[in-house]
């Protein structure tokens, strides 16, 4: 088995018709053992990625690999290698917890009893309990437990924490660190897409910021926390006219001048304090600020 | 030992997490031979990356800040005297050097600077001796 070859690597992959251009495709490359983010606003084509790993769609050209595989050609082994966390998930309605449990183990070669039980235990689910009796939150501890029991190479998770309750979103982080990350720490690979940017910050190693089927922003979450820098600057009377090189944005309101820097913020930052300011102030930008920085 | 992540100093996680540990080390709020947290309830709280701790503890076993013993977790080396004073005086000037930084933002002189520390130095002293009087 080659450990160098990523999770997951994308080639200009395209799927968009009609208006978008053809040519400028979506690239990604998710390394083994990180957990890495898929940023986008609706309509920007994560999901429709995550179902081109999955085999459930044709891309109209580019190339897609799995652990170097082809998720079309072989979709078996892929499929045995990861597991998916669907935004709504849906079981047969005539089953009970258990019966579920037991269906998508039979898929599996491997299965972790062991967790199986503790996850059981610390969801609070009965076993004997219809699944069509479970709440929204139940539903989906149960399609990650169906994830993280046959311990895969690779959890791929899309929106997987939207429309639940702060316990249950916070207890299904604790469980992707907790039971599915440290069962092989180093080798568990987590592909997520999300709009709760804040609640996986800590989680995220790297990402990516998607819209209209391209990668605009490929970055590690450190490195984009060091680089992205909101400078705030207020002056005495009105702001002066500055030429401001590389800055992302600038606003002025009042006396007060804010800029968004991608790099370079100590420059811009030397420019302002030239104009004496009454105060000159910088903070990192967090994911979700840089998401919006970037989108708008 | 209370770790707090803020995810807008701009500073890596990890290394958050290696110099609150130090800290902890240095003021007393971590013993010699003390037990860490393990990796995974501590990643779990603070709801980051498993990685990220891990590497943090790997880091601070490198600096001989932490020993690792087989199968029971890690804890703060035996002869972790508080911190080497000139480690000490690193992770001091860090501090001293953003509150340099932020004096000039704000327009103070280093006379002025100066005169603050001393008299917040005594606004410090005065509260302790009120706070361990109160105490007894």
């Amino acid at each position: 088995m080659n450990t160098d070859q990523p999770a997951i690597e994308i080639k200009d992959l395209v799927y968009r018709y009609g208006r978008a251009e053809a040519g400028h495709g979506f690239n990604l490359t998710v390394p083994r053992g990180k957990c890495y983010a898929l940023f986008g606003r609706n309509g920007a084509g994560k999901t429709t990625t995550m179902k081109c790993l999955l085999s459930l769609l044709r891309p109209k050209s580019g190339t897609v690999r799995v652990f170097g595989m082809d998720p079309r050609k072989d979709e078996v082994a892929v499929k045995s290698r990861l597991a998916y966390v669907p935004d709504s998930v849906a079981f047969y309605p005539w089953m009970s917890v258990r019966d579920t449990l037991n269906y998508f183990a039979s898929f599996r070669k491997h299965w972790n009893l062991k967790l199986e039980g503790e996850l059981l235990e610390r969801f609070r689910l009965e076993p004997a309990k219809n699944v069509n009796a479970l709440s929204k939150g139940q539903k989906t501890q149960l399609a990650l437990m169906t994830a993280v029991c046959p311990e895969p190479d690779l959890l791929i998770l899309d929106e997987p924490t939207s429309g639940l309750d702060p316990i249950v979103r916070r207890e299904f982080i604790e469980t992707v660190i907790g039971a599915y990350q440290e069962g092989d720490p180093g080798n568990r690979t987590v592909f997520v897409s999300t709009h709760l940017i804040t609640e996986f910050e800590g989680l995220i190693d790297e990402f990516t910021i998607m819209d209209a089927g391209k990668d605009v922003v490929r970055m590690n979450a450190d490195e984009a926390r060091e680089k992205y820098q909101k400078i705030r600057a207020r002056f005495e009377h009105e702001v002066p006219k500055l030429d401001l090189p590389g800055a992302l944005s600038s606003r002025i309101r009042g006396r007060e001048l804010e800029v968004i820097v991608n790099g370079g913020g100590s420059a811009i930052m030397e420019l302002l304090r030239a104009q004496s300011p009454e105060e000159l102030t910088s903070e990192s930008l967090r994911l979700e600020e840089i998401f919006s920085a970037t989108l708008q | 030992m209370l770790i707090q992540l803020n995810f807008k100093s701009g500073k890596p996680v990890y290394v958050q997490v290696v110099d609150q540990i130090k800290s902890a080390a240095a003021s007393g709020a971590l013993k010699p031979g003390e037990a860490l947290p393990s990796i995974r309830p501590l990643a779990e709280e603070l709801r980051v990356n498993r990685n990220t701790i891990a590497k943090a503890y790997g880091e601070l076993e490198s600096q001989g800040v932490i020993e690792s013993r087989h199968g029971k977790g890690c804890f703060l080396s035996e002869n972790h005297s508080p911190l080497k004073k000139d480690i000490r005086r690193k992770m001091l000037i860090e501090e001293i050097d953003q509150a340099v930084v932020q004096a000039h933002n704000l327009q103070f002189t280093r006379e002025e600077f100066q005169k603050l520390v001393e008299e917040r130095f005594d606004a410090m002293e005065k509260k302790q001796s009120q706070n361990t009087g109160g105490a007894q």
